[in-house]
This record gives structure tokens, C-alpha cells and sequence, in this order.
């Protein structure tokens, strides 16, 4: 929320002679349906007014909902491997993705990328819980996303297709959450943000995956019985279907 | 060829969902067991979550027993008084169950259990009957007849609480069906597994109840487990993903069919050999699993307790 603000407060505070940003997605909906394996959204932007290539960066982020998740770290006991030590995150998104026109680090300085949330680094939880040094946990959890193709950077990914006009193609994987999403353009300059802008992505499910997960935690008895009912009705076609003529 | 799955929130390749049930099905027409204890490990190693896979296991089992159950009703080979009273303890047992499943579950260490009770269980399982089937094959070909030596039903005789169970001819103490029932309603909620492969041989060589019966009772009495856990599971873990369930279930029964074709070509002895090495060899793969240094020490798991 507060990088939203700032964001805000940032398009308002541009003076008319500066460099400007336009952007916009290829889709404002995701709708996860049953042959659901995966899509691309297309973020586009324009720059107004623009100075020229040199000093100039833009960061692409597409932020998934916060999701509360617990690291644990496995030990050695007695030779088998047990999960011992823990750690709550709060305030990880789900999902993030960034393209950039270069690494992010050669953009601007780490400090002004934590403060806008830019990079697998900047990523920080609001709340830990945790009795031991949260860091590699965090790490861990960052890495875990990385592989399940969840959070993923992708600098020198914008393609010009004009001096200003530019595109990123952005992968939103088959294992995503349901949730409101964030898609942020920023435009940086001699390492400052001066224009940046933040429209939301909405990732839905729809028809017959959405009533059976929604029946599935409102009314999980009916949605049990549900199961055992077809499972037995399925158990007693096939005896019926393979009798052998007597 | 993808298809989403609601509950497990992710897509997978169902034709490989149907094959993968045929081919236990199949397995488990064959030797005459649910299959649970192989497809919880298979849908593990696909990627499914563990407890998605416990819970929704149990389907597949439910309508794999469902037509086996249904032959041998029409052979009035069930005792329906025996089955019942076994699954008052294991309706008890399957609330144990799904109780200590969400306990463990909390406290991350789910997957540790559901490892442990299967390398034991399959491990222990798979060499007794190894050594069986070994032994009546040696029996076989020498041409001796092994008379298998009877248990002492002494300790059970002393029980209390006796009841009459006309069907198997048995006059007994209604308290080791309780506990069986118990035992097995609390392995099928941790396991996703019918629990055939423990009641037959409790049937036969601690009941003593005629082997005629055996198996038509067995198959009610995990019909009823399985369906219970299915519906605790689905109340108090929302771990049952209907998609899948339904994919398996579509392989299994006609995989099912297909492997009592081919069981009745076989050997007994045989077998319960080639049972006994495929249990052994999915109980090796798991300790493996347990033993081996895992590529990252870190796990993450959604939500925080």
C-alpha cells in the first residue's frame, strides 16, 4: 500500500517538462479455468517526453497477493531428516516477477530499490516469527518461489519496439493464487524513480473450478460426501459393466 | 492433456492422472488389495502435496473396494454383524486420525509421519509375506504340504464382551475387532489407505474367521473407513480434491477389472511374491527419501500456524 502511495504521490509531483510514463496491460483479468496451464500478460508503456536512453531505466514488477507462509529447515536425527526450526513470513507476496532494462542494481542504488520494493532482494516480511536468524529462512523462502517459477527476475527482458514505446512479456504460471495483483511500471533516472505507474491484475478462478473450490471450503460435508458418492457410484458401474455373462 | 485442479491448485497431465490409476487399479485387482499404500507415494512423486494425496487416495480405494465388495455380496460372502462392529473402533480410529493428521500438520511435521508409518508398515508388511511366499513356493515345488501353524487363540477366548458372528461361525470377545478397527481407521486417515493388507491377515490369523468370508467383510468394512476419512478429511483439512479423485477413480476401476483377469491366471504364491517385492521396493524408495540429504534443508509450507 505504501509504494502505491508513493507512487501516487510521485505522478502528481512531476513537473509538466519532465519525462512521463504510460502504461498499460494486455489483460486486466486472469481467469484460471479447468485447462488452465499458465498465460502471459503483455505490460506496454510509453515514455512522454522522452531524454534519451542514456541514464535512463525502467523496472517492470508484477506483485502477487501477500501470502503468510512458514519456512522450516530440515536436520539430521538420528539419520533421518526431521524439520526442526521454523519461521513465519508475513507480507511475501504469492507471486512476483520483475523485467528491467538492465540488472536492477546498475538502476539505481539498493537503498531506493528496498524503499519501492524493486528485486527478490528488496523483498522483506512485515512480520516474522521466528526464534533464530529470519535470513536464510528468508532466503530459503525466496529460493523456493524461484524454482516453483513464482518469483522470477528477468533483467535486459524489455524489448523497445520505438525510441519510447516498450513491452514486457510476463509468465503467469499454473500454480498461481487467486488474489488482486500489481502491475508497476517504474522510470528511473540518474538512479531516481520519476514516474511510475500501478494498475491492478485480477487472477480469478470461473466456472466449474471455482464452484468446486468454493464448495470445497463452504460446504465441505456435502463436497465430501460428494466424493465418496461418485467413487462408489463409479466402484459400481465398472462391476456392473464388467460381469461376466453367466 | 493439462487440467487444473481445484483443491490442489495445480494443473497436471490427466491422461498420466488415468494411467496412473489404471496401473494401481490394475495392481490392486490383481492381488486383491486397495492400492492406497502405492498410490499415496505415486501422487507424491508426480508433485501432488502430500496431504491432497492422503486425502483423495481414499476415493480411489473407496470405489476400487466398491466393486470388489459387489462380487462378493453376490456370493452372500460378507459378514455384515463382524463388519459392523469392527468399524465402531474404526470410526473411533479415523477420528484419531484426522485429528493427529491436522496436529501434525500444524506443527510440519506431516510428511515425516506419513513417511515413517509407511516405511515401517511397508517394510514389515513386505518382508513377512517375502518369506511367506518363499517358503510356500520352495513347499510347492519339493511337493510338501505346509500346514501353517495356528496362532494361540487363548488370550482371546479370555476376553469379555462376547458376541455371536453367525456368518463367520464365531463366538468371540467383540473387543480385538474393536481394536483392529480402531487400529486401521487411524492408518487410513494418516496413510489414505484402505487398510486391506493389515485387516485380511487380522482376519484370518487373529479372528480366525473363515477365509471365504474374509474378503467380502474386509472390503465393507474399508468401503466405510475410506468414506468416513474422506469426509473428515474433507471437513477439517479441505484436502480432497474432487478432480482428482475423479480422474483416478475413472483409471482404477477399469484397471481393477482388467488385474482380476489376470490375478486369476497366476499362482497365488507367486503372487503375494511379486506383492511382496513391489511393497518392498515402493518401502525402500521412501526411506530412501527419509535418509538422503534433501537438495534444499528448506521447506515452505503455506499459512502460519
Amino acid at each position: 500500500m505504501k509504494r502505491v502511495l508513493i507512487a501516487a504521490l510521485l505522478l502528481v509531483a512531476a513537473p509538466a517538462s519532465a519525462e512521463d510514463l504510460v502504461s498499460g496491460i494486455s489483460q486486466d483479468t486472469i481467469q484460471i479455468t479447468s485447462n488452465y496451464t499458465g498465460t502471459d500478460i503483455v505490460v506496454f508503456g510509453a515514455i512522454e517526453r522522452a531524454q534519451g536512453a542514456q541514464g535512463r531505466g525502467i523496472v517492470v514488477v508484477v506483485r502477487g497477493p501477500d501470502e503468510p507462509m512458514t519456512v522450516r529447515r530440515r536436520d539430521r536425527v538420528a539419520g533421518v531428516w526431521v524439520n526442526r526450526d521454523a519461521a513465519q513470513f508475513e507480507g511475501l507476496p504469492a507471486y512476483y516477477y520483475l523485467a528491467s532494462t538492465e540488472p536492477v542494481a546498475r538502476i539505481a542504488p539498493a537503498e531506493t530499490l528496498r524503499r519501492y520494493g524493486i528485486g527478490l532482494q528488496s523483498l522483506t516480511p512485515s512480520a516474522i516469527g521466528s526464534h533464530h536468524d529470519p535470513e536464510p529462512f528468508r532466503q530459503a523462502a525466496i529460493r523456493y518461489h524461484q524454482r516453483s517459477g513464482l518469483y522470477a527476475e528477468n533483467p535486459g527482458s524489455i524489448d523497445f519496439l520505438s525510441e519510447t514505446l516498450f513491452r514486457a512479456r510476463v509468465p503467469v504460471p499454473a500454480g498461481v493464487t487467486r488474489g488482486q495483483y500489481n502491475v508497476e511500471v517504474y522510470l528511473f533516472r540518474g538512479g531516481e524513480v520519476i514516474s511510475a505507474q500501478s494498475t491492478p491484475l485480477f487472477v480469478d478462478a470461473t466456472g466449474l473450478e471455482r464452484r468446486l473450490f468454493n464448495m470445497a471450503h463452504n460446504a465441505p460435508f456435502f463436497y465430501g460426501l460428494a466424493c465418496v458418492f461418485m467413487a462408489m457410484l463409479l466402484g459400481w458401474i465398472s462391476s456392473v459393466l464388467f460381469r461376466r455373462p453367466a | 492433456m493439462e487440467l487444473y485442479l481445484p483443491v490442489a491448485e495445480l494443473s497436471v497431465n490427466w491422461l498420466l492422472l488415468v494411467a496412473l490409476g489404471m496401473g494401481v487399479g490394475f495392481l490392486s485387482g490383481m492381488f486383491g488389495v486397495g492400492g492406497g499404500f502405492l498410490m499415496t507415494p505415486l501422487l507424491v512423486f508426480t508433485g501432488i502435496p502430500s496431504t491432497v494425496a492422503v486425502a483423495t487416495t481414499l476415493s480411489h480405494v473407496t470405489a476400487s473396494s466398491m466393486s470388489g465388495a459387489l462380487a462378493q455380496w453376490r456370493k452372500r460372502a460378507i459378514d455384515f454383524t463382524m463388519a459392523g462392529v469392527m468399524l465402531g473402533g474404526g470410526v473411533a480410529g479415523t477420528v484419531f486420525g484426522v485429528w493427529l493428521f491436522s496436529a501434525m500438520r500444524r506443527q510440519g511435521q506431516m510428511d515425516l509421519i506419513v513417511a515413517l508409518t509407511y516405511v515401517i508398515m511397508l517394510g514389515s508388511i513386505g518382508v513377512i509375506m517375502l518369506r511367506e511366499s518363499l517358503a510356500s513356493l520352495k513347499a510347492y515345488r519339493s511337493g510338501v504340504t505346509i500346514s501353517r501353524r495356528l496362532v494361540n487363540r487363548g488370550w482371546i477366548q479370555a476376553l469379555p464382551f462376547k458376541m455371536r458372528f453367525r456368518q463367520s461361525r464365531l463366538y468371540i470377545s467383540v473387543i480385538p475387532p474393536i481394536a483392529i478397527g480402531f487400529v486401521v481407521g487411524a492408518l487410513s486417515a494418516i496413510m489414505g489407505i484402505g487398510g486391506g493388507f493389515i485387516i485380511v491377515p487380522a482376519m484370518i490369523y487373529i479372528l480366525r474367521m473363515p477365509t471365504n468370508v474374509v474378503m467380502g467383510t474386509s472390503l465393507v468394512q474399508i468401503i466405510a473407513v475410506t468414506a468416513i476419512t474422506t469426509v473428515l478429511q474433507a471437513t477439517s483439512n479441505y484436502a480432497v480434491d474432487i478432480v482428482l479423485a475423479g480422474l483416478l477413480v475413472s483409471g482404477g476401476v477399469v484397471g481393477a477389472q482388467l488385474g482380476v483377469r489376470t490375478g486369476a491366471k497366476l499362482r497365488g504364491e507367486q503372487l503375494r511374491l511379486l506383492l511382496a517385492c513391489l511393497v518392498l521396493v515402493v518401502g525402500a524408495g521412501l526411506f530412501y527419501q527419509l535418509v538422503a540429504r534433501p537438495a534444499d534443508v528448506y521447506s515452505l509450507s503455506e499459512g502460519v500456524p
